[in-house]
Formats: structure tokens, C-alpha cells, sequence
């Protein structure tokens, strides 16, 4: 699984913290990547934050 | 119409049924609260429900987290613009023809406008910036909770969770502390036009197009003051804003402004209240905040789905669309119930638990997608400073004396909790 953020669209809301916070991370009001390919037991969590965020600024894409 | 309110508790819970539910009338929410048992019984039986009312216009009722959360992320296919929300209106008062003028803001606004209006001010609202306004914040709480030292009895509206956000949008906006009570009444007739308590006009439209009125020739001095002198408030930012390398036009301007005041005060009053009545009535849970301030975050979150302060807003169909199954056809319109969204049992374990821990908490209080409450960090932090001081110096609280709930089916509101309390000082 790829993980893609369009910093474009992100607006730095922090949902995606709340969601998986050992994957992402805000800084300067954009989401980054903590790690780039989070292991299988956090993929339930990944797939939360890219429902949940507001902006849909998150995808997934397998590899 | 049958009340099951703790105040009438001999009341039989009515049968639901599909020809009788109402979770429209204003009425109905006024002397009931959230109408739960008829979202819970429509989202285990009609998801997606057509609902004909006398005083509105027909919709869709749309009551799973899903399929809100799949029609407010397709702004192009569901519209904000025809229809904002599902308002209804009072007895015997006669619909209103459209408005010549129809006032554009951030709320009926559809992409690509939206986005732009938007744009201006969002790097304000992150996380990161509404941080930095916290020491104010805890400030304004702990001024207004000063203010009650002494005392046992107080109506925890209008003294405390009407208080705080006023202040906070106030200072935001640039509006000068003599002015802050006309702020919050303007906002109570805007949103609470269709309740008695607040109704100055004939009917509720009236009252409402009355404060909207005060508003802006309130805001037409302050943002001829700020062009001329420019400040860092978000008056001063919209007033010498452009859209399209042109300066906002008045209207859009003034409607914008609006928009601030209103939404940044109501809402959060109604969590803050919620919140504490939900302390109130599950005690084990205001102890685990008390025993526990890291919890704090989690609480905001669970107080902000468990209250859900926004009742509705729709959305109108641009094409022909299907949503769980359901035909839906172009220029209809759907009404998204986000309390309902917040108790489905598809996403929330136990969702009638009041739980301060609860992790996820996917909950859909702000909305998503495209119209995402631009003040959702504002609120988040308003709730996290309040109810971390009523953590620290709220004693004891109990309810001294019945609520009363808001007139109205577009935003839950508790306009009145007299409760008794013991307070402590602050410490610092």
C-alpha cells in the first residue's frame, strides 16, 4: 500500500493525526508521513484517516 | 404530540411508525430533544426516507454515517445552493417569496466559488493558529468562571458556555468588548428566530431578516473602518480581501461576516452545554476527566458527537444519482441528520454510551468533505480549555431546575440549565 497526501488540498485539520497518530504527522499546517509503508496492523487505522479526512487530501494506492 | 422527557416520565413511548415519525418539526425538538429513537428506528428500517412535511418542501431523509459521508464528499453532484438546510416553517406562516437577492456565503456557496471564499481563511483556522490563541481563551474562561465564585445557583447558558464563544469570535472578528452582547443576541434571533424567546418580528423570517439587518450596517462601519486603517483581525482580512484581483463584493463581504458571528457561537454553546448536561447525568465519566486531564481530547471529541449541535443541512441532487439503493432524482434534495450519523451502531460500539475514552471516535459533528466546519479547531479548543477548567474547579454540579430546548429542527440548542454548583477558586 502507497500512501499519497495532495498537499494541495490538505488544510492541516489534524484528523488524520487523530486516526492513526504513528502514520502521520502535521507540521506547517500540512499532514506528512511519519513512516512511508506502515506495517499491516496499522492499515485499518490509515484507512480511517483517509475517510476521515475533511479535505479527502489522503489516498491509498496499492503498490 | 407526546412528550418522553425526563419531565414527563409517565409518558408511554409512542409506537414509531413510518406514517407518523417526525423529526422535522421544530415543535418536536423543543419539547423532546433529538428525536434518537425515531433516527435509530429510520436508519434500521429507511436509510433513506421521503419525508413530506406541511410546512417544507418534500426531501430525503438521510440518517447512516455512510451515506452522509458519501454525499458530502461529491460537492458537484449534491449541491449547498438551492436548499441549505431543511427549514421549516412556523404555524400559519405563509412561505416567503425567493429572494430577490439571494445572499451568497460560505455555506450555500458550491465549488469552484466556495473554494476561493474559503481559501481566505482557513490558514487562520488550523490547529496551529487557533493555539496560539488559547492563553485568551483560558483568560475568557476563567474570567467568566470567576464571575461565579460566591454563588451556588446560576443558568450555565447564558452565565457560561453563551460567554466564552461570544468572546472568542468577538476578539477573533475585532469587535469591541461594549458590543459583545449584541453579538450574542444577533445570533439568537438568526438562529433561534423561530423561537418565541427570541422572536422580535411578526414570525421568525421576519426577526431573522431584522438581525440580519443590524448586522450588516454593524459590519459596514467596522469594515470601511479597517480599509481605511487595516488591522490582523479577520474583519480587517475579509475587508481588504480580494476574490479574482477584486475586492470582495459588499454583499458576499457583509454575508461572510455573518456567517462568523453565527457560527462561531452558537454551536459551540450548545456543545459546551451538552457536554456538561452529559457530565451531569454520567458522573463516573466528569470523575475519569477530573482523575485524568490527558483524557481531555477524547472528551472534546465525545462531547462534540455526543451533543452533535448541527441538526441538518441538505443537499439537492444536479443529476439522476442512487444513494443505498434508492433512486434519487436530479433537483431533489436530502437532508443529512449528522446526530444520527453520530449514534450509527455500523460505526460506533454501545453509540448510546456517553463514553470519554471512546478511541476512534469517527464522528461526523463537523461535517465532511467540501463545507467541513471551517471552525472545527476554534470549537475544539473552546471545549478543551472550558471543560479542562470545569474539570479543575467544578466541585460538584447538578441540574437546579428543568432545561429548555430551542425552537428549532436546524441547530439543537439548550437556552436555559439552571443548575447548582460548587466552584473553587483558580489556581494558579
Amino acid at each position: 500500500m502507497k500512501i499519497e497526501i495532495d498537499l494541495k488540498l490538505c488544510e492541516g485539520n489534524e484528523r488524520c493525526v487523530a486516526a492513526a497518530p504513528e502514520v502521520f504527522e502535521v507540521r506547517d499546517d500540512q499532514a506528512h508521513l511519519r513512516i512511508e509503508n506502515p506495517p499491516d496492523s496499522l492499515i485499518e487505522k490509515v484507512k480511517l484517516a483517509v475517510r476521515m479526512c475533511p479535505r479527502q487530501a489522503i489516498s491509498l494506492r496499492e503498490k | 404530540m407526546e412528550a418522553r422527557t425526563a419531565a414527563n416520565p409517565g409518558a408511554k413511548p409512542r409506537e414509531l411508525s413510518l406514517d407518523t415519525i417526525d423529526i422535522v418539526s421544530p415543535e418536536h425538538y423543543e419539547q423532546n430533544g433529538y428525536p434518537h429513537a425515531e433516527w435509530a428506528y429510520l436508519r434500521k428500517h429507511k436509510p433513506v426516507f421521503h419525508v413530506e412535511h406541511p410546512r417544507t418542501d418534500p426531501f430525503w431523509a438521510i440518517t447512516k454515517a455512510a451515506d452522509i459521508m458519501e454525499i458530502s464528499k461529491q460537492p458537484r453532484l449534491w449541491l449547498n445552493g438551492p436548499r441549505l438546510a431543511v427549514f421549516v416553517l412556523a404555524p400559519g406562516e405563509e412561505a416567503l417569496p425567493p429572494e430577490a437577492l439571494p445572499l451568497k456565503h460560505l455555506l450555500n456557496m458550491d465549488p469552484p466559488e466556495h473554494g476561493e471564499y474559503r481559501r481566505l481563511l482557513s490558514t487562520y483556522f488550523t490547529p496551529r493558529s487557533v493555539r496560539a490563541l488559547e492563553p485568551e481563551v483560558t483568560r475568557i474562561t476563567t474570567e467568566v468562571l470567576n464571575d461565579l465564585m460566591g454563588r451556588t445557583e446560576c443558568d450555565f447558558v447564558t452565565e457560561i458556555s453563551a460567554r466564552v464563544p461570544v468572546a472568542v469570535i468577538a476578539e477573533m472578528l475585532g469587535v469591541p468588548r461594549p458590543d459583545w452582547p449584541r453579538m450574542f443576541r444577533w445570533t439568537n434571533e438568526i438562529i433561534g428566530g423561530g423561537d418565541p424567546e427570541f422572536q422580535r418580528g411578526e414570525n421568525p423570517t421576519e426577526t431573522f431578516a431584522q438581525a440580519r439587518m443590524e448586522v450588516f450596517e454593524y459590519f459596514t462601519n467596522m469594515v470601511e473602518e479597517r480599509r481605511k486603517h487595516p488591522t490582523n483581525d479577520v474583519t480587517s482580512i475579509l475587508a481588504n480581501a480580494k476574490i479574482n484581483g477584486a475586492p470582495m463584493p459588499t454583499l458576499e463581504l457583509l454575508s461572510y461576516l455573518l456567517v462568523l458571528v453565527v457560527a462561531g457561537n452558537e454551536t459551540t454553546r450548545n456543545a459546551t452545554t451538552g457536554g456538561l448536561l452529559a457530565m451531569i447525568e454520567n458522573p463516573d465519566q466528569f470523575e475519569r476527566l477530573k482523575a485524568d486531564p490527558g483524557m481531555i481530547k477524547s472528551a472534546v471529541e465525545e462531547i462534540a458527537r455526543w451533543t452533535s449541535p448541527v441538526i441538518q443541512f441538505a443537499r439537492t441532487a444536479t443529476q439522476d444519482t442512487v444513494v443505498r439503493g434508492q433512486k434519487i432524482r436530479a433537483g431533489e434534495s436530502v437532508c443529512l441528520f449528522y446526530p444520527s450519523a453520530n449514534r450509527d451502531e455500523d460505526v460506533f460500539d454501545e453509540p448510546f454510551k456517553f463514553d470519554i475514552g471512546r478511541n476512534p471516535n469517527p464522528h461526523l459533528a463537523f461535517g465532511i468533505g467540501e463545507h467541513f466546519c471551517l471552525g472545527s479547531n476554534l470549537a475544539r479548543l473552546e471545549l478543551e480549555v472550558i471543560f479542562r477548567e470545569l474539570a479543575k474547579r467544578l466541585e460538584s454540579a447538578e441540574l437546579a431546575g428543568p432545561i429548555s430546548r430551542l425552537r428549532s429542527s436546524f441547530v439543537g440548542g439548550i437556552k436555559h440549565m439552571p443548575i447548582r454548583y460548587k466552584l473553587s477558586p483558580a489556581r494558579n
